[in-house]
């Protein structure tokens, strides 16, 4: 955000120092902070890796490909010990894309209203209500979702979309709430708070020389905010949906309460599911066995992996946007 | 952002440099006054301070040893008669780990307690896991399986055989009026709605219990489910412990699951009778399962043995409740060669005068916890398991009440 920083380090250290021996102390201390913050992202790949390395060694690729999560039998007739992460890579990706695709329109609806249409002393209270939201601990969406919003998508969201939708093969299945669909819309009731703060934060930020200049070519409010506004500000809403789709990915409490749990891919939006986060939640301390254990962790590193691969992407693309606007947030 | 860079920039010689010397003494007086806290503290947690277990007194005839701390972990299930016990017990302080009965299977296997404690009992692969020199089992309390369920309009407590329950979670009976369920609940309006099973989604001992049941009942649960602490589920949505089963089920109407009675009992979730070999059909309480325990009466291996095959399920007893089971305790059975030295023979004799005072002594918090206390027999063999455990190949004399 503070790339047009008007004072350059260099500007910063002309003035007499009473002693250079504390600035060294300092440059120490808060060089410690940073390095700390790095080490413990490769400690945090190198412990996953070995804890993962049995599951590794068993599996192989076929890890990435196997569609089945069978726990250790002790009866040889039972297939057992066998991994895959398919169903759960699964679940997480359309959980969060689903979210996401509730959360945009609402939050980038939201945050427009607070910044451009809303009496000017809404705005703050409103704001503030919203980012209390983002406050919430995790658990509390879950149980309000348990015990709120599954029974509203069983019996008033679920049959109707049934039956209107049906035909699109995505909403096959006993509607029963706990499953993939109520799964995203928990999330992205969690995800909103987060978007619609920092659009609005980046939508405020346009400059009203901006928008005065297309009022006076008498464009609507909404050519305003399309051709005027969003365009400037694209570049902050996308480091919010980012975040968003940050919270999204590694969301284990609500999701684990309302998704059922069940360790196979998703038939259609309608039934049970299971995201990498919840399978972790749910089975970690009591796995079957150390090779299932294994198995958890080299999850556990797909999902570091899948979130580091989207934010690096969604990196890409924001400095390619603001190069190519070459504009500046503030 | 522009603002930090304005006040960095700030000329020196303001204020902020004349009140050096108070803001100094004021920083002097915070450093001196927590460094004397910190050697308080510190000096007073060195002194014991801070221990809550009281000193040792005797509880018998004999003194028990002078007061350690003994460290266990394990099973959920147990974790509120393990608070209850280590709160009643004096002679020692007692952490509990209510950290599942998995991890405390590992904790034991890694050393890092004195006991782990576990729904289920170890399993082959678990039991070839643990180093030398091996571990004894000690069933420390009891527990049944029992169905719950949530159906609104039905007010009388459903009948159930394994078949049905068999059935039900192999998804080849879905709803709730089949008829076969309905031959068994004669003058029970069952709703006609699809019944949403329920099942735990992590390891768990009363899934041990429920699949070895299923098993028991049903040829095909058994040739393709089998039982295990966590098992392929063919239907159902998973639930996350005792606690997670018993709040969706709760909140889900047309739901079944299972879940272990204490559960059941404290939240107040309809339980349906289970059909015992005897024909009857029998709703749980302390004293049937207390009774099937009793009557199962089996053969107990040496504490020292394989428990994986130990059942009291489907006890003889007219009115015996056939979801019953027991829940054990793992310890060393040499104590001094599976820690080393640093152990010490006064934890030793702390950690076996505990176990001999719960499965004595202790038995008495189980019922008003709703815990099944255990019978007699089970009480006489944990006692001598629980001599055998050695230091360093030497008995560990202790008080058995």
């Amino acid at each position: 955000m503070s790339d047009a920083n008007p004072f350059p380090p260099s500007s910063l250290r002309t003035p007499k120092r009473a002693s250079k021996w504390g600035d060294r102390v300092f440059i120490v201390l808060t060089g410690v902070g940073a390095a700390l913050v790095i080490l413990s992202l490769v400690a945090f790949v190198v412990v996953l890796y070995v804890g993962a390395e049995a599951s590794v060694k068993q599996f192989g690729l076929a890890f990435l490909t196997n569609r089945v999560w069978l726990p250790a039998s002790e009866n040889p007739n039972i297939p057992g010990n066998i991994h895959g992460v398919v169903p759960f890579a699964i679940g997480t990706l359309l959980t969060s894309a689903i979210a996401l695709l509730i959360a945009i329109p609402l939050s980038l609806g939201a945050a427009i209203f607070l910044t451009q249409q809303a009496p000017q002393r809404l705005r703050a209270p409103v704001g503030q209500l919203i980012e209390l939201l983002a406050a919430i601990p995790s658990i509390i969406y879950g149980f309000w979702g348990l015990i709120v919003l599954v029974p509203i998508m069983r019996y008033d969201i679920e049959p109707n979309l049934k039956s209107w939708l049906g035909w699109t093969g995505w909403f096959g299945g006993t509607p029963t709430g706990l499953d993939v669909l109520t799964a995203s819309v928990i999330l992205a009731v969690m995800v909103i708070p987060t978007i619609t703060a920092i659009s609005r934060d980046t939508i405020a930020a346009v400059p009203v020389s901006q928008k005065e200049a297309a009022l006076s070519l008498g464009a609507t409010d909404w050519e305003v905010t399309r051709r005027a506004v969003l365009p400037y500000a694209r570049a902050g809403v996308l480091a919010g949906i980012v975040l968003g789709l940050g919270r999204a990915l590694g969301e284990t409490m609500a999701v684990t309460l309302v998704i059922g749990n069940e360790n196979a891919s998703p038939t259609s939006l309608l039934s049970h599911g299971q995201t990498i986060a919840s399978l972790l939640a749910n089975q970690f301390a009591e796995s079957s066995g150390p090779l299932e254990t294994s198995a958890m962790i080299e999850a556990g590193l797909i999902l570091l992996v899948i979130t580091l691969v989207i934010n690096v992407g969604a990196r890409l693309v924001l400095s390619r946007l603001q190069t190519g606007r070459g504009v500046g947030q503030e | 952002m522009s603002g930090t860079s304005g006040t960095s920039a700030s000329p020196p010689g303001d204020t902020i440099v004349r009140s050096k010397g108070t803001s100094r003494t004021a920083l002097y007086t915070v450093i001196a006054v927590v460094v004397v806290i910190v050697i308080i503290l510190g000096g007073g947690y060195a002194a014991g301070w801070f221990k809550t277990g009281s000193s040792s007194t005797g509880t018998g005839v004999c003194t028990s040893p002078a007061s350690a701390t003994i460290n266990g972990a394990g099973s959920t299930l147990v974790a509120p008669l393990m608070d209850a016990w280590a709160a009643t017990y004096t002679a020692s302080t007692v952490n509990y780990g209510s950290v599942g009965s998995g991890a405390g299977i590992q904790d034991i296997t890694q050393k890092t307690v004195d006991f782990g404690a576990s729904d289920a009992p170890l399993n082959p692969t678990q039991r070839a896991a643990i180093p030398s020199p091996g571990v004894v089992t000690i069933p420390e309390s009891a527990g049944a399986a029992v169905p719950v369920y949530n159906l609104p309009s039905v007010s009388a407590t459903l009948k159930f055989t394994g078949q049905i329950l068999a059935s039900i979670y192999l998804g080849t009976m879905t709803n709730w009026n089949n008829s076969i369920l309905q031959a068994v609940n004669p003058g029970v309006t069952l709703p006609n709605a699809a019944i949403l099973v329920v099942h735990r989604s992590d390891g768990s001992g009363t899934t041990f219990v429920w699949t070895s049941f299923l098993s028991a009942e049903n040829t095909t649960w058994k040739n393709t489910v089998g039982f295990a602490t966590s098992v392929s589920w063919p239907v159902g949505s998973g639930s996350k412990g005792n606690s997670g089963v018993t709040q969706t089920v709760k909140s889900t109407v047309d739901a079944i699951g299972y879940v272990d009675i204490n559960y059941a009992l404290t939240n107040g979730v309809a339980f349906g009778a289970v059909q015992n070999p005897a024909g009857n059909y029998v709703v749980a309480n302390i004293t049937n399962i207390a009774s099937a325990i009793k009557d199962a009466n089996p053969t107990l291996p040496a504490g020292t043995g394989d428990w994986y095959n130990v059942s009291v399920l489907n006890a003889p007893g007219a009115h015996d409740y056939p979801l019953a089971t027991l829940t054990y305790l793992f310890v060393y059975k040499d104590l001094g060669t599976a820690y080393g030295a640093s152990y010490g023979l006064t934890k030793a004799e702390n950690v076996v005068d505990f176990l001999s005072w719960i499965v004595t002594v202790g038995q008495n918090d189980s019922a008003g916890l709703y815990y099944i206390p255990l019978s007699q027999t089970v009480v006489h063999a944990d006692i001598v398991t629980i001599d055998s455990i050695t230091y360093n190949g030497a008995a560990i004399s202790v008080c058995i009440p």
